[in-house]
């Protein structure tokens, strides 16, 4: 289906700093369009705004600019409370299972409480649903009538996943859902997301730090830094012709587990500088291998490269952007 | 290690592992619990207890010390102090247990809205309720009780609302730490009105700090009225409460007859400090972070 | 002689639950390593594996309920676990240094780094101030902090995650340890942070001839940073041996399973049966303790599993593992495996 869910123009977050007057840059003008059945991944490390956006987008916290708009409908402004029933159709997994999930309630009541706000539903349907969506997961029905201390952090995300598709949303934000999850129950959960991608007709955003797991669960992969997206571009391509020098350090930086295979180290100098002071021009030129003069007083608009893939670097038409490799 | 057992043992003996395992976790919330418990039972079944009527007098025995006949004598009015003693422990609970369930229904919900809304409401809001704890309790119990009328139920009202700030406070700084977690947040994105938020989520969650307190609170409601009886407000003679019992009793402490005072004022002393020691051991029980003894 | 000789290393969580039963459980069973200097050896294994509890046995910084229940760790020809406190802490800071996770919470948030550096150099080694502040300069260059001279005041807070890494590292060096423990060093930090400490990690350890523990959950790490490699799963090491054997030859099924389970090898779709819940160390299974989740598990793993030498060096804790000179990956059925001692 090609019909565009969600598409943010211009989004810019800013958060003030105390007291003090400055503020975290979080998102400094991204554009997005996720449309019906497809994955976008976002990948960015620290300070790359990639969990504000996640959460602007569902004006789970409010723009400071730009233009957000769900299903054709602009929500940029809404008021609080005509958000809270287009929530049936917008839902978000969060990264920490354990603090996501009111320690107090039951699984079962969890699981049923997005049911119970916006579906007028009788109490034996809410029943007969809520046990489906726990099969659908693959959590054993005897979890519903426990609290959440009693399971595993691999249930645990399930029961939040249960309760993200419970309504059946349009849209899911997923922020880092299995960055805090053992290495052998990652595979588990993204099998689960990849099912329910292929079930629904829901737009994913799957927001993570970890390259090799956006692999593998995206159509299309957006690359952030500071606050902006360098790259963007179809999944495949991103591991085949990385062309921002930040997207080429990113992989470089992978670490495999076959100790056979060659690192193509490209050791960025430096660490992220801070959002509350934003490099000038490129946010990327304080680091960046290639980065020249004009990098540091202009910021680069995004060019198509090929259909579908494109990158913000001063560099990209004469080839300048890729960094030159020493392999080990 | 050792082999799960298919078959649980019987209910009474999990039970007796239970109290020697909380025993063990927390030996002043036990020693509390054995008090307040003994008290509960006198205040219960007093008739049990008593040895003669504690408001009938006997003019001919007035001030006798304590002896076979009287355990601890009799007062000014010729009536058994013992029995007086035993059937107080009924007012001492009867003012504590409403006064804290006042406090609570009053303060709980007003800390899980200040704390939530935050802004000009919670400033609002606690800045009266600061004032309110600011002013010696004292002073302002007499005032209104001497204002509304010398009763019982007066009394406890104004000890209830006296003392919300306290639970007040307690839920709203629980709910401050709560409001930015990520289970609000969750809840949040679920869809979930304001109400539902305070009263599902945020509630359970903040009550814990509050709940240990009302054995602590329960202790002050009781020394309070005391005193205010002492003072001359609220229950008086021949009521057999302890503060009045005190108040009756000082007068004759100068004159040697020390048992008209004393009793009422170790069984007083005893019951604050078992709700005390309890409200102080809750803690231990009630911390998720318990600690593991050897 | 080993610089470090861990043998049977037994370690316990002992304590009366709120119920008044005796709750004990097996954390650390059975732990046998051995490390040399100039070695980097990497503990790798999930959540309650034993990884870390493992690095606090050997230092002696467990806590109740976590009792050392047998076993002997020899530093440098020293039982450390016999030796009294005081003695333990001339050792802790000087010839054996720790590097945690989260570096910001593990420094002194009301002292200036430079001073943290003098400290514990002083603490250690004493001498004149002077001689500890120059080190503490030589150490922050070492590690490659900017403007050592403009750093030395600077504040904890004001450090990024990087660079109060690097300053912990720094301290962990002051003394010139023999062995250096690193916990976990590179989680919470960026990826293209991580790749410069763990360089700096390697470089330091050749260049003052360290013996090196790395402690984590990243394949990847362990696969290019360490020489050497032990898989631990609910408190024992399942899998031992070289990085090059124990990855490219798996002999454990579990190592296989966590190795099938990085993100490049992963096939989703491929109906993948991985994982599950953590081992409950108050409840183990008798015999093997990944029986619950091996899928080739069958009766006789309900007996305790030989530790079974599957080449020179390299040891797999498992009923099906085999001691030949040949692969010894996946074999087609399950046999008994011949007793090798």
């Amino acid at each position: 289906m090609d019909e565009v869910i969600l598409q943010a123009k211009n989004l810019v977050k800013r958060f003030p700093v105390g007291r003090t007057g400055s503020f975290v840059n979080a998102v400094n003008g991204v554009d997005l369009t996720i449309r019906r059945g497809e994955v976008l991944g976002m990948v960015g490390e620290s300070g790359s705004g990639k969990s504000t956006i996640g959460r602007t987008v569902l004006r789970l916290t409010d723009p400071s600019e730009g233009q957000i708009f769900f299903d054709g409908q602009d929500i940029t402004s809404l008021p609080a409370k005509k958000v809270r029933p287009l929530r049936k159709d917008m839902q978000m997994v969060f990264q920490d299972p354990w603090s996501a999930l009111n320690p107090r309630m039951k699984i079962g009541d969890l699981i049923a409480e997005p049911l119970r706000i916006h579906l007028d539903m009788s109490r034996s349907e809410c029943q007969d649903r809520t046990e489906m969506l726990a099969q659908r997961v693959r959590l054993s029905t005897d979890f519903l009538n426990r609290t959440p201390s009693a399971l595993s952090g691999g249930q645990l995300q399930r029961v939040c996943i249960a309760r993200a598709i419970a309504t059946n949303p349009k849209l899911i934000v997923l922020d880092e859902p299995t960055s805090s999850l053992d290495l052998s129950v990652r595979a588990g959960i993204l099998e689960l997301l990849q099912e329910l991608r292929a079930e629904t007709e829901a737009g994913f955003l799957f927001i993570s730090h970890d390259l090799g797991t956006i692999k593998l669960i995206s159509d299309r992969i957006a690359v952030l830094y500071l606050g902006h997206i360098v790259e963007e571009v179809p999944k495949d391509k991103l591991f085949s012709e990385p062309s921002h020098p930040y997207s080429q350090s990113l992989l470089s930086a992978h670490l495999p587990s076959d100790p056979d295979a060659s690192l193509q180290r490209l050791t960025l100098q430096g660490e992220i500088p801070s959002p509350i002071n934003l490099p000038s021009g490129c946010s990327f030129h304080t680091r960046c291998p290639v980065a020249v003069d004009a990098c540091k007083s202009t910021l680069p608009a995004p060019q198509e490269i090929s259909p579908g893939h494109m990158a913000s670097c001063l560099r990209l038409q004469e080839g300048g952007n890729i960094i030159p490799r020493d392999t080990k | 290690m050792s082999a799960v057992s298919s078959v649980k043992a019987p209910l009474s003996t999990r039970f007796g592992n239970r109290l020697r395992g909380v025993s063990r976790l927390s030996p002043t919330a036990t020693a509390g619990v054995i008090i307040i418990l003994l008290f509960g039972v006198l205040a219960l079944f007093s008739d049990l207890f008593m040895t003669h009527d504690p408001i009938s007098s006997y003019p001919e025995r007035i001030l006798q010390s304590p002896s076979a006949e009287h355990w601890f004598g009799t007062d000014g009015n010729g009536m058994d102090i013992f029995s007086r003693v035993i059937y107080g422990a009924k007012f001492g609970f009867g003012i504590a247990i409403p006064a804290v369930i006042i406090s609570v229904l009053i303060g709980v919900p007003v800390g899980l809205i200040a704390g939530y809304r935050g802004g000009l409401l919670d400033e609002v809001l606690m800045r009266i309720f600061d004032g309110l704890r600011v002013f010696p309790s004292i002073i302002l119990a007499l005032a209104v009780v001497a204002a509304t009328g010398q009763s019982l139920l007066n009394v406890v009202l104004v000890l209830g609302f006296l003392d919300s700030p306290v639970f007040a406070r307690l839920v709203r700084a629980e709910v401050l730490a709560l409001r930015s977690s990520i289970f609000v947040e969750s809840a949040v994105a679920a869809g979930n009105p304001t109400w539902r938020i305070l009263f599902l989520h945020l509630l359970p969650n903040s009550i814990q700090g509050a709940m240990a307190q009302t054995a602590v609170r329960a202790a002050w409601a009781v020394r309070i009225s005391a005193t205010l009886a002492f003072l001359g407000v609220g229950i008086q003679a021949p009521t057999p409460e302890w503060g009045a019992m005190i108040r009756q009793g000082a007068e004759f402490m100068v004159t040697g007859q020390w048992w008209v005072a004393i009793f009422p004022g170790i069984a007083l002393i005893f019951l604050v400090f078992g709700l005390n020691l309890f409200g102080d051991g809750i803690q231990d029980i009630l911390d998720p972070r318990r600690r593991v003894s050897k | 002689m080993s610089l470090l000789s861990v043998s049977d290393l037994q370690t316990h969580f002992i304590f009366h639950d709120i119920d008044n039963q005796l709750r004990e459980a097996r954390a650390l069973n059975k732990v046998n390593l051995t490390l040399d200097a100039g070695q980097i050896l990497g503990i790798v294994g999930e959540t309650g594996a034993g990884k870390s509890l493992t690095a606090q046995s050997i230092c002696g910084l467990l806590r109740p309920p976590a009792r050392i229940v047998g076993g002997s760790v020899l530093f440098d020809g020293q039982e450390l676990l016999s030796l009294p406190e005081d003695e333990l802490n001339a050792i802790r800071g000087a010839d054996i240094a720790m590097v945690v996770q989260n570096p910001r919470s593990s420094l002194d948030p009301l002292t200036r780094i430079g001073e943290q550096l003098v400290r514990i150099h002083q603490t250690h080694s004493g001498g004149p101030l002077d001689i500890s502040r120059q080190k503490a300069m030589e150490m922050m260059q070492a590690v490659g902090i900017p403007d050592p001279e403009g750093r030395f005041t600077a504040w904890p807070h004001e450090l990024s995650g990087g660079m109060a890494q690097r300053v912990l590292i720094a301290m962990a060096l002051m003394n010139e340890p023999k062995l250096l423990i690193a916990d976990e060093p590179t989680t919470g930090l960026d990826v293209t942070v991580q790749a410069q400490i763990l360089d700096l990690l390697k470089e330091l350890v050749a260049r003052f001839d360290m013996a090196s523990m790395i402690i984590t959950h990243d394949l990847g790490i362990v696969a290019h940073y360490c020489d050497q490699v032990a898989v631990m799963f609910a408190g024992e090491i399942i899998e031992q041996g070289t990085v090059r054997d124990v990855f490219l030859k798996p002999a454990h099924p579990y190592t296989q399973q966590l190795l099938a389970a990085t993100p490049e090898r992963l096939d989703l779709g491929s109906e993948n049966q991985l994982g599950g819940q953590p081992p409950d160390l108050f409840n183990l299974p008798p015999g093997c303790l990944s029986q619950d989740r091996c899928p080739r598990a069958t009766d006789i793993c309900r007996t305790d599993p030989p530790m079974v030498q599957v080449a020179g060096g390299h040891t797999a804790r498992c009923h099906f593992a085999k001691p030949a000179s040949k692969s010894a990956s996946k074999s087609a059925k399950p046999r008994r495996s011949k007793q090798n001692g």
